[in-house]
């Protein structure tokens, strides 16, 4: 994979770069669309999440809980979803020459992680605006759980992709996935909501199974640095580097295999 | 020295079936096999000299064009083995790796980085392909946009401007206009004098004799019979006349 990386250098700035202006050349506001998406979506969830349905206890200000875990959950949301297509959706290229295909999982992987970091940097922003104390011991350690997250999406982009070419319907069943897999983490509400008191027995006795979503691990982690109560348990850490590594390989695995029937089948 | 070598080739096509997860539980619970195998190419062996350049004729569904994929790696060979010694600047079929979405001028900077080219080298071969091509008033209009013999005029002059060893070309020819035409003709001649490795599927004759040394006669995936390319093109045109009659006859 690294020869392939330095042999198609060119190629992949080039994909980079034509997935980055297509999204951003029909757009007024070009590259500041990616700031205001989770902007807007935060101030939807605040009003909605926070102040109607309330589940704002314990973390203040919800708005910046929010924007800690929507921001990633976004890079990782638009990633799968692009992902599925990454493939199917170059078919006319894929049918008529060859170059390893990981290239198109892989470009898109790194074009969304180029709109994610400025969009990383507005929670910082925020939390300056706020006047929130932040953990810097923690904060200098989100370039690995940032790392983490990618090796875990690419993990997840490289399997999408594959089986949708094969599949059509695995669009459809990831689109569906998402909504739910969001659901499961610690984006609009707080973990200790699922063990407080006013929360049914049965959410509590599955509360123990929450943070085998590494989704829901990463995503605390991201909130750790402003909200340290919010953070995963160490044993969890270890368990989704290892989940990821895992994926990562059985992705690429499959990935290689059942590439081989790619160009007809597509 | 052999730029090609192709030694008992066979490659099995699965009839289409049901892309969806519905198809393959049904077919699961069912117990039976979800596609019928057909074997496009059946045990193809043959080489092509450095320097040399080939045809490979036959009818339509032949395999002509999965000989191609295969032998430029888009698709896996069941069994036997394909050797390529070289760059391989593949043309297949209409709309060779172009991507519709991008413009002519993105597409050229694609494919040639596809092919391994620096920024460097892009930026040098790009107004010679562009002016090959002649099409500097549409180069950036969507390929989309584009009539087949434009996209035949865009690939070719992209494929003879990388810089590859081994040049395929399969009927993209075919729909360009006379003058285009010519002057593809006259370019193959003049690679194949530089050293340049040529191997074309047409059903245009008259260049065939032209241009190239050899043929191979493909026949619903196996080889019929290799040789010189006057012989191989009378052969195939009176066995195609033969058989005819032979309907005639019948009927
Ligand atoms: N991706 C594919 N999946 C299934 N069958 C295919 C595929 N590609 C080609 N075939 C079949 O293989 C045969 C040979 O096709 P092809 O190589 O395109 O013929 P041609 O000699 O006209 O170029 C045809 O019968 C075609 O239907
Ligand atoms: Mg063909």
């Amino acid at each position: 994979m690294i020869a392939n990386i330095k042999k198609y250098k060119e190629l992949m700035y080039f994909l980079v770069h034509k997935e980055l202006r297509i999204r951003y050349r029909n757009s007024l506001f070009g590259f500041f669309w990616t700031l205001l998406e989770p902007l807007g979506l935060m101030l939807i969830y605040t009003l909605v999440f926070g102040y109607i349905i309330q589940l704002d206890k314990g973390v203040s200000p919800y708005p910046l809980y929010v924007l800690a875990g929507l921001i990633p959950w976004t890079f990782f949301n638009n990633s799968v979803r692009k992902g599925t297509r990454a493939l199917s959706g170059n078919a006319s290229l894929i049918k008529k020459v060859y170059f390893p295909r990981e290239i198109f999982p892989l470009t898109m992987l790194i074009s969304n992680m180029v709109n994610f970091i400025p969009a990383f940097a507005l929670i910082l922003v925020l939390a300056v605006v706020l006047g929130h104390p932040m953990q810097w011991s923690e904060l200098i350690l989100l370039p690995l759980v940032i790392l983490l997250q990618a090796l875990f999406t690419l993990g997840v982009a490289l399997l999408v992709s594959i089986l949708n070419v094969y599949y059509r319907d695995v669009e459809f069943i990831i689109n569906l996935v998402m909504r739910a897999w969001m659901y499961m983490c610690p984006i609009i509400y707080p973990i200790h909501m699922l063990t407080g008191a006013e929360v049914s027995s049965t959410v509590k006795d599955f509360a123990g199974l929450y943070f085998l979503n590494p989704m829901a691990v990463i995503i605390s982690l991201y909130h750790q640095p402003f909200f340290p109560d919010q953070g995963p348990e160490i044993k969890y850490v270890i368990y989704t580097v290892i989940l990821t590594v895992v994926l990562f390989l059985g992705a690429w695995y499959l990935f290689r295999r059942m590439n081989r029937r790619v160009g007809e089948v597509i | 020295m052999e730029a090609i070598v192709v030694n008992n080739l066979t490659k099995h096509f699965r009839k289409a079936y049901d892309k969806t997860l519905k198809g393959f539980f049904i077919s699961l619970v069912k117990g039976e096999k979800r596609h019928q195998e057909f074997t496009a190419l059946n045990n193809v062996s043959f080489q092509v000299k450095k320097g040399e350049s080939y045809a490979i004729i036959g009818k339509n569904g032949a395999g002509k064009s999965t000989l191609f994929k295969v032998l430029s790696g888009i698709i896996y060979p069941d069994s036997g083995t394909v050797n390529v010694h070289g760059k391989v600047a593949p043309l297949i079929e209409l709309g060779a790796g172009l991507s519709r979405d991008l413009t002519g001028a993105e597409n050229i900077r694609l494919n040639c980085a596809i092919f391994g080219l620096d920024k460097k080298t892009i930026e040098e071969v790009y107004p010679k392909i562009v002016e090959f091509s002649e099409l500097e008033e549409f180069i950036h209009t969507p390929v989309k946009f584009y009539s087949s013999g434009m996209k035949a005029r865009l690939g070719f002059s992209i494929a003879i401007h990388i810089d590859a060893d081994i040049i395929l070309i399969d009927e993209v020819l075919a729909v360009g206009d006379k003058d285009f035409k010519k002057k593809c003709y006259a370019k193959m001649n003049e690679l194949r004098d530089s050293g340049k490795t040529i191997v074309i599927v047409s059903h245009s004759m008259k260049p065939l004799r032209d241009i190239c040394d050899r043929a191979l006669i493909l026949d619903k995936g196996k080889v019929v019979e290799v040789g010189e390319i006057n012989e191989m093109i009378d052969k195939y045109q009176s066995d195609k006349k033969t058989k005819k009659k032979k309907k005639q006859k019948g009927a």
